[in-house]
């Protein structure tokens, strides 16, 4: 009798949440988040990782993740996660690729995931930059 | 028909909490709500709520068991209840600093904290591994001097209950004398931050006191933006990896490190590593008052 009580409560807690979900949608929560610039990145990564202050930033162009040095030489990723920003010290150039303007980064992490820069003509320096990381 | 407990009667009023909250985040802050993170967020929730379901059984054995070799029999007195909601509120402080201090239980109690939101959906954002990590055991002592345990399971569900409605950036501060004395908002906001100054501090359940009387309190501050989450972030919404990335860190740490430091990953900090190569929210904190000296 306990079983098909808890699949029932489990089949309800589904719909709900699928609605609820659905209403956040409907509502316009979230959106389309951007780095409004240079110093919102700064201030992202100080944030992201205490003791970390950039010397070198290179913003993607539609905002959605930057590419800071510090004066150590650390390389930080920050990429949009939903409507906030999740960052990554990189330590290996292992899984980058330079397509002209274009530099795509990632982490190794698989749920990370990768993700591609358009910096530019700044895109070839900081390939250069990578390459000087292990791996 | 097994009766509704605390939870079970409050969760339709969690659900209409949530939408509210939604149309007050349309209003004044639409990033305080991300749908993919919501969803995250209530399907632990539901996982939660389904594992507990399968194992509440062998923890009211355990209670039970350790019931039956009582040293007093307290009974069902008014005073009792106040007694058994007061020192589970405490147990509650201890478990939940423990959760926070040593790695395997964090590694169970992490995803409550990996949102990088703080909305209602965060309060129901709970563990999957609860069961596994042991840390009923936090809880269910009081029953061997005497509580009777479903007291203590009805206790403990009402301070769950009560810790729903703080997981919010609707509200502001509450009355002075209500934050001196309980938890709130506020108070909760500091606990879900990862500013260093914030890392580790406000491990109350229901009354504020613990963490003035165990040196763990901090204020909210009005000019620090906080940054919610976890202090390496996830970066993903997938909800797998989200109820088990730490215990696969573990697992992964275990499997590398030399003999002598296998156990140190378990019992540990977060954090913690054998040779130095990562922060703990202490070593963190000690580096950003050296970056901002008072």
């Amino acid at each position: 009798m306990a079983l098909p009580f808890l699949a029932v409560q489990l089949g309800v807690s589904v719909i709900l949440i699928l609605a609820v979900t659905l209403l956040a949608v409907r509502l316009g929560l979230g959106g389309d988040i951007r780095l409004g610039g240079e110093d919102e990145a700064r201030t992202l990564a100080r944030a992201a990782l205490c003791g970390f202050e950039p010397v070198d930033t290179a913003l993607d162009k539609a905002g959605i993740a930057a590419l800071l040095r510090d004066a150590q030489g650390r390389v930080m990723l920050l990429r949009r996660h939903g409507t906030q920003f999740a960052a990554r010290l990189l330590d290996s150039h292992a899984f980058t690729r330079l397509d002209r303007n274009f530099l795509t980064v990632g982490t190794g992490e698989r749920h990370f995931g990768t993700i591609t820069l358009d910096l530019g003509g700044d895109a070839q320096v900081w390939a250069a930059s990578l390459r000087r990381l292990e791996g | 028909m097994k009766p509704l407990g605390p939870v079970e009667i409050a969760i339709p009023f969690f659900i209409l909490a949530i939408v509210l909250e939604m149309f007050w985040a349309r209003r004044r802050s639409p990033r305080a709500y991300e749908p993919r993170d919501t969803l995250t967020s209530l399907a632990l929730g539901t996982g939660s709520t389904l594992v507990n379901a399968l194992t509440a059984g062998l923890v009211a054995a355990a209670a039970l068991w350790l019931y039956q070799h009582r040293v007093a029999t307290i009974g069902w007195a008014w005073w009792a209840w106040i007694a058994c909601f007061v020192l589970d509120d405490f147990n509650y402080y201890w478990a939940h600093r423990t959760g926070h201090r040593v790695r395997w239980f964090w590694a169970s109690h992490v995803n409550h904290h990996s949102s990088q939101h703080y909305n209602l959906s965060t309060a129901l954002r709970q563990t999957w591994t609860g069961f596994f990590a042991l840390s009923f055991a936090f809880r269910i002592w009081p029953a061997f001097i005497g509580f009777d345990p479903a007291m203590i399971v009805t206790v403990g569900a009402v301070n769950l209950v009560y810790q729903f409605w703080i997981h919010t950036e609707a509200i502001g501060r509450m009355p002075r004398w209500f934050e001196a004395v309980m938890n709130t908002p506020s108070h909760h906001r500091v606990h879900h931050a990862t500013n260093p100054v914030y890392l580790d501090r406000n491990y109350a359940g229901v009354l504020i006191i613990w963490d003035r009387l165990f040196g763990s309190f901090q204020r909210e501050l009005d000019d620090e933006v906080i940054h919610y989450g976890i202090v390496r972030q996830l970066g993903t919404f997938s909800l797998i990896w989200s109820a088990f990335h730490e215990w696969a860190g573990i697992a992964r740490d275990l499997w590398a490190a030399p003999w002598r430091y296998k156990l140190g990953y378990l019992v540990m900090p977060p954090g913690w590593s054998h040779d130095g190569s990562r922060d703990t929210s202490d070593a963190i904190r000690a580096r950003w008052q050296d970056h901002n000296p008072a």
